[in-house]
């Protein structure tokens, strides 16, 4: 499948602080993309390299077939953006500001903003000044969602929407999806990742940690398994993969890296399985593992109180 | 609230010495330029006037002219005079003039642009009072107008003026920054934004620098509709009236008290003035860069052009004085014909319009320098992530900037022009004013083009723009008394521009001008196209 965005090696720096140090990014024409990342990971900065805004200082990008840098203005007609932090002239209306953005890009759809202003429930004729931070979201959005733009950046584009907004938002992009367009997504907020996002690429200190379907990266973390058995299960600990392990009397919980799951299970079937419940690690915990600033395993990560369990 | 209550001031000792230690080198430029500008003008005039016959011929060409004294003063002790009455005439109003200035944009920084910024959100919310921010600006503000005022003070008493007109001088400077530290209190309440309330403070000081100099002209009661004329009715080296002075510190304290009655009154981040709801979609002009440019700025062009045009029927109307003058004393306008090259009321339009360029370019380097606010506020950033080249966005600003200049420059030249036609009863007037103002864009256009060079070359230090204007002003009322080199004198582009009416129209400074301009733009251009935007 063709690549939206491709980077692979990027580099920047500002003074001494090096942003990104060697980062790799591949996006799928057609899919949503989750880019996920601790506060200063180097997301903002990705994004804007990718919009032309701040150059590279090494590393090869390529947006939509072309140069980010060089071919900025062109790019720009293919794709649309909303900021994290949207700041709007406070002189101007909500209105006068969709218009001036839709007019630079050379015009929009009319029945679509009307829909998505509606859907939004955006006043147009308030001054950007009065706008709580939701609202200037909103006119971000409704911006870029009103063009014809084949790929969408958004970064941490529900920050400040109400949960309602936010169900909004979802709709709107799988609606997008749906129509062939590509969405790059920034965002903190994991529930919306795993409901919208076919892939994700999570980035730390300015490089890629983890990339791939939620599902690859599920198999390669650990799996929680709590379990009943009739013999004692404390031999599990021996086995490979098995991590954690807890038992009190017939109870036993551990943790199992995905790829011996199938043995830790078989183990515990010999032993006279009469209760078992496992759970593949939430979003939360896979990106706890790379957010913290300890990478090592942590002890006794997620305390299992025995068959009770989910 | 007629009593105060201390909860209301809490945490203030920490903001004080939070404000200025964050803005230690901002204070120390305002005063080590202040407190340099007025000692060395003070050194300056001993070596100029260093006998009592050059003193008497200083009063003799100087003393009566209607020029001198709409930007000077009304020249107390003229008929007794003194080296300090000298040192009063030369720099007193300058002086109240610059630490107004200063005050204002202390005040406006340390107040309203923290509430638009959110910072003070987050400073209230902490254990602080209301009146807390405030008033530790107040309170910094006011210890550097003293700072300033000291200074000067031993300054002009080593070099050996005398010690009580030393301190009157000084103390009329001290005055006039509390007043409108006071002023800009007031104005950070009333005003919608940071911007309409420093214009605001600006405007009254405009004000009340031509209150005064209609009344000292006219030598009428007006003068004392404006603390500045309060100021210098101390008297100093002429028998000093302490009491103006008193009345300034009243006036002072009334601002800053009614600045807190006000503050108890309004929301944080609002104006005193309620928003009215807008249009909900953008007029024609949303198409294009420079149309989103003149929508944003038209405000700006507006209330400058008005400002101007006000300041130029002031100017324009005192010229019929300076007419009667030259009949009354054909010697004296013989010497100034020599002096200055034209006719005296000519050599008085021609400097009246310079002051007024200097004031006009003050629009030309805040409306360029809207570029940098736009990138470091994220203003530009969705603009420039949609289809828009770097260059004609920054082009759409810039060229705002340019035409906005001729449009203010040219409301000088007809304020100075209707006001100087209908005294002198010669229609012509107002053509050849208009002219005469006009013919000063080029130099105000240098400026423009520096602010383009800056931003796009070296853009953390774009502000150094308002350096160059600073520098061009003070070459230009200050640069013969302080006999500074002819390089530096010729650094100013307004200094190669000719003064009409009164010198004779020469076209080439004016082109090689206006290239410079082209070329400071494109360079500009040039390096904002190749560098990374700053996005907080």
């Amino acid at each position: 499948m063709a690549l939206a965005i491709a980077c692979t090696g990027l580099v920047k720096s500002f003074g001494a602080t090096r942003a990104l140090d060697g980062l790799d990014l591949e996006v799928e024409a057609g899919e949503v993309h989750g880019f996920l990342g601790p506060n200063g990971a180097g997301k903002t900065v990705t994004i804007r390299i990718l919009l032309g805004l701040l150059r590279r200082d090494r590393g090869d990008a390529t947006v939509l077939g072309g140069d980010p840098w060089a071919d900025a203005v062109e790019l720009h007609r293919r794709l649309a953006y909303v900021p994290g932090d949207t700041n709007l002239w406070p002189n101007l209306t909500g209105g006068e500001i969709l218009d001036v953005l839709a007019g630079l890009r050379g015009g929009l759809d009319e029945a679509r903003r009307a829909g998505l202003v509606r859907r939004f429930e955006l006043d147009l004729r308030k001054k950007a000044r009065s706008y709580s931070k939701g609202n200037r979201q909103k006119v971000a959005l409704v911006a870029a969602l009103a063009s014809d733009a084949e790929l969408l950046v958004l970064d941490e584009p529900t920050s400040g929407l109400d949960p309602l907004m936010a169900a909004v938002f979802q709709e709107e992009i799988l609606d997008a999806r749906a129509e062939g367009r590509t969405v790059l997504l920034s965002s903190h907020i994991l529930a919306e990742v795993e409901r919208l996002c076919d892939r994700v690429t999570i980035i730390r200190r300015g490089r890629t940690v983890e990339r791939g379907t939620l599902d690859e990266l599920r198999h390669f973390t650990r799996t929680s398994v709590s379990a009943e058995t009739v013999r004692s299960a404390a031999a599990l600990a021996e086995l490979p993969g098995v991590h954690n392990l807890r038992h009190d009397g017939a109870r036993v919980s551990f943790t199992v890296d995905g790829n011996h799951l199938e043995g830790a299970v078989r183990a515990l079937t010999e032993l006279g399985l009469r209760a078992l419940t496992s759970h593949p690690p939430t979003l939360e915990e896979l990106f706890l593992r790379h957010y913290g600033d300890d990478l090592a395993p942590s002890p006794d990560p997620s305390p299992v109180d025995g068959t009770g369990s989910p | 609230m007629s009593r105060p209550d201390p909860q209301l001031f809490q945490g203030l000792g920490p903001l004080i010495r939070f404000t200025a230690r964050r803005d230690r080198l901002r204070l120390g430029l305002w005063l080590g330029g202040i407190v340099a500008l007025l000692v060395g003008s003070a050194a300056s005039l001993l070596g100029v006037y260093p006998d009592q016959e050059s003193i008497d011929t200083y009063v003799r060409l100087f003393g009566d002219n209607p020029a001198l004294v709409a930007f000077a003063g009304p020249g107390y002790g003229f008929d007794d005079p003194t080296i300090g009455v000298i040192l009063v005439n030369e720099t007193q109003v300058f002086a109240c003039i610059a630490t107004a200035l200063m005050s204002i944009f202390l005040v406006n920084r340390h107040t309203r642009v923290e509430e638009d910024a959110e910072r003070a959100e987050l400073v209230r919310a902490g254990v602080v009072g209301r009146h807390a921010p405030a008033t530790a600006s107040a309170v910094v503000v006011a210890a550097m107008n003293v700072a300033v005022a000291v200074l000067a003070a031993v300054g002009f008493v080593a070099l050996g003026y005398a010690t009580v007109g030393s301190l009157a001088l000084a103390g009329s400077i001290l005055v006039v920054g509390l007043v409108f530290a006071g002023v800009a209190a007031v104005a950070a309440q009333v005003g919608g934004t940071s911007r309409s309330a420093l214009g605001l403070g600006l405007v009254v000081l405009a004000v009340a620098f031509l209150v005064r100099a209609v009344g000292d002209v006219g030598g009428s009661w007006v003068s004392w509709a404006s603390p500045i004329g309060w100021a210098q009715g101390v008297r100093a080296f002429a028998g000093e009236r302490w009491w103006t002075l008193g009345l300034c510190a009243l006036l002072a304290v009334a601002l800053t008290l009614a600045s807190f009655r006000l503050a108890s009154r309004r929301d944080l981040g609002a104006g005193l003035v309620p928003p009215r709801p807008g249009r909900a979609r953008a007029g024609r002009w949303a198409r294009s860069p420079l149309g989103l440019a003149v929508r944003l700025q038209r405000g700006a062009v507006v209330g400058w052009a008005t400002g101007l045009f006000v300041a130029g029927i002031v100017y324009g109307s005192i010229g019929d004085d300076v007419a009667e003058l030259v009949e009354d004393n054909p010697t004296f306008a013989d010497v100034f014909v020599q002096l200055g090259g034209g006719s005296l009321v000519d050599s008085y339009l021609g400097t009246a319009m310079a002051m007024l360029a200097l004031v006009a370019a003050g629009f030309s380097v805040s409306s360029a320098l809207a570029l940098r606010s736009e990138e470091t506020a994220g203003r530009a950033e969705p603009l420039l992530a949609g289809p828009l080249e770097r260059w004609r966005w920054a082009l759409g600003h810039l060229a705002v900037a340019a035409f906005g200049s001729v449009v203010v420059l040219a409301a000088a030249g007809l304020g100075v022009g209707v006001a100087y036609a209908a005294v002198s009863g010669d229609a012509g007037e107002v053509v050849r004013n208009l002219g005469a103002a006009l013919v000063t864009l080029p130099a105000v256009l240098v400026l423009v083009g520096l602010a383009a060079l800056l931003v796009g070359v070296a853009p953390r230090a774009a502000l150094a723009v308002w350096g160059a204007l600073a520098l061009m002003a003070v070459i230009g009322f200050l640069g013969r008394l302080l006999r500074l080199p002819d390089w530096v004198m010729e650094l100013s582009p307004l200094e190669h521009v000719p003064r009409l009416p009164a010198e004779d129209l020469a076209l080439t400074p004016l082109l090689v001008l206006l290239v410079l301009s082209v070329a400071l733009v494109a360079a500009g251009l040039g390096g904002l196209r190749a560098r990374d935007l700053h996005i907080r």
